[in-house]
């Protein structure tokens, strides 16, 4: 179609679509652009809500981050996260999509039994992993002393406590990526894997040499998606830990939610909540760029 | 031979998946009809521990009736929240994805531009501004906190615009030739040919609501108006709650969920598989 000149447009209808889009456009305006930059406003002020003075502060804040332990540690704690569960949950996910994906009797089951943990709230997956933890009564425990195994502390010991939230978020998550692999995987030609079996191709050649290669759009977004929810882990957190033991699980947003609310140190926490932003912005970019993608089909 | 073998052993394995995935579940509604004293009674290996011996409802009547904690009226509260979000963020999101979809005006792509770049906004820096926001308004413990905020869902008008772009032009010229007003023509021919994807939407914004933890959290501080998932995490926080009593609260507010899923599962799926495959 030939490009409409600014003077051909209906009238009636370039109106009709403004008043289509005000609503969005006002509520976006006022409840996600407004807000953003008061942020970076705020962000240069010592504003305090217990005091409700908010006086200038300009780079303070971000100075001051540099040096804060507590905001070091939970930037530590929420990319050890992300570092342990981008690549177990992954491959994981990877695994069991490879395994529905063919047509066999039961797989609808398996498929709906394996999402089942997505549908249930991030908060309830914690309460339930939390008493399931528990050292003395958790049906974990139980479960590893009664197969004649040491029982885990899982949340109370700092050097293991990250790896009891770990292991409840890779519950919860792996049948929502399972789910975007088994689209992805469905794109695949079928005719290329039996051009590759006639060529004599096994299994796991056919693996690396054709599913690999072609899922690399599906990776990328996987491996984006998985790392910014990851980097952003709140609520197990807020729910199973509450940071501790020893500040051993307090991550990025725990501490934005901390100082905001429990200290009322709403500039520090925004100008933290900026630089974690514009960190998480870089590292999507950087993985972008390492996934940009040359493989048609 | 080979092949049976491997059949075997991948059942096996699909199988301990499934346990892994359903076993949290199945515990916690068990224990949600166990009595105080047997929660921690079997702390060995039996068959016990994978049953109650003495079901009881108990449970569920203390959490309705203990006044100090209606979770009753939680429940009511994050319904009534949710179903409103669903249905303004419904029209709303579709009438700005019809537009960016099928109509033709000035700045569309200036337009579009801003509502795109609102995706890389993370929550975590507007949450802030946005509490202060609900402050000046004088918003803060109401349920308009809950609901104006979370109406517009950029990502449900991308999901719209796609599902409208395949909507053929002619049959909207048609609908002006027979002098219908373009609201006319929205809601009656293009809306209907859409409920696939309006049930998808809807579905994810509910659950998305249903699910809103760290929002209420921070703008809700009144007992009574508390959200289920925030009500649930304070139970833990009280002294000597009993775990039957958690477990029926987590037991009531997600097994309605999950059937709900088991019926409509396709259509949330596809939501999820849309956004993958796009994105």
């Amino acid at each position: 179609m030939k490009r409409l000149k600014f003077a051909a447009y209906d009238k009636q209808e370039s109106r009709a679509a403004y008043l289509f889009i005000f609503p969005a456009f006002l509520l976006l305006a006022l409840f996600i652009f407004y807000p953003m930059f008061r942020a970076l406003l705020i962000s240069f002020q010592n504003y305090n809500l217990i005091s409700t003075r908010s006086a200038f502060a300009g780079l303070d804040n971000y100075a001051k981050l540099f040096t804060d332990r507590d905001f070091g540690a939970s930037l530590w704690h929420s990319f050890y996260f992300t570092l342990v569960v981008l690549p177990v949950q992954t491959a994981i996910s990877l695994g069991l999509a490879l395994l529905v994906q063919r047509k066999f009797r039961g797989v609808g089951f398996f498929r709906t039994v394996y999402f089942i943990p997505v549908v249930v709230s991030f908060a309830i997956a914690s309460t339930i992993f939390k008493l399931l933890y528990n050292k003395d009564y958790g049906m974990l425990n139980v479960i590893l002393k009664g197969i004649g195994l040491q029982g885990v502390d899982f949340l109370s010991n700092p050097d293991i406590s990250m790896w009891g939230i770990i292991i409840l978020c890779i519950w919860r998550a792996m049948g929502f990526v399972m789910i975007i692999f088994l689209a992805g995987l469905n794109n695949i030609p079928e005719s290329l894997y039996e051009a590759a079996h006639v060529d004599g191709a096994n299994p796991l050649q056919r693996f690396y040499l054709i599913t690999i290669p072609l899922l690399k759009r599906t990776m990328a977004f996987v491996v984006i998606i998985t790392t910014m929810d990851a980097l952003k882990i709140f609520i197990p957190i807020y729910i199973t830990t509450s940071g501790g033991p020893a500040g051993s699980t307090s991550t990025v947003v725990h501490f934005i939610y901390e100082t905001a609310f429990k200290q009322m140190n709403m500039g520090y926490a925004a100008a933290a909540a900026f630089l974690f932003f514009f960190l998480v912005l870089a590292i999507s970019v950087v993985q972008l760029r390492i996934f940009r993608t040359d493989v048609e089909y | 031979m080979n092949k049976n073998l491997l059949v075997i052993v991948r059942t096996v394995v699909m199988i301990a998946i499934a346990v892994v995935a359903l076993f949290p579940i199945y515990w916690m509604v068990m224990s949600s009809f166990r009595t105080h004293e047997e929660i921690f009674k079997y702390t060995t290996l039996s068959p016990e521990l994978f049953m109650p011996v003495r079901w009881t409802l108990q449970n569920y009547k203390d959490i309705f009736l203990d006044p100090s904690k209606p979770f009753g009226r939680y429940m009511l509260n994050t319904l009534f929240v949710a179903a409103f979000v669903t249905a303004c963020g419904l029209v709303v999101n579709a009438m700005a994805a019809f537009a960016f979809a099928k109509l033709r005006f000035p700045f569309k792509k200036l337009l579009l531009t801003i509502f795109m770049s609102s995706l890389v906004i993370p929550y975590e820096v507007i949450m802030i501004p946005q509490y202060l926001l609900m402050r000046d308004l004088s918003w803060i413990n109401t349920f308009t906190a809950l609901i104006v905020p979370q109406i517009v869902w950029v990502f449900g008008i991308f999901m719209l615009v796609q599902f409208f772009s395949d909507v053929p032009r002619d049959i909207l010229d048609a609908g002006r030739m027979d002098g219908a007003g373009w609201l006319r023509i929205f809601g009656k021919i293009v809306l209907p040919t859409a409920v696939p994807a309006m049930i998808t939407l809807g579905i994810m914004t509910f659950l998305n609501q249903w699910d809103s933890f760290l929002w209420p959290l921070v703008v809700i501080n009144e007992e009574k108006k508390q959200v289920i998932q925030v009500a649930i995490s304070s139970f833990q926080s009280l002294r000597n709650i009993s775990w039957g009593k958690i477990m029926a609260a987590t037991s009531i507010s997600s097994v309605p969920v999950l059937v709900l899923f088991l019926f409509l599962q396709r259509y949330y799926v596809q939501g999820i598989t849309m956004s993958g495959v796009k994105g």
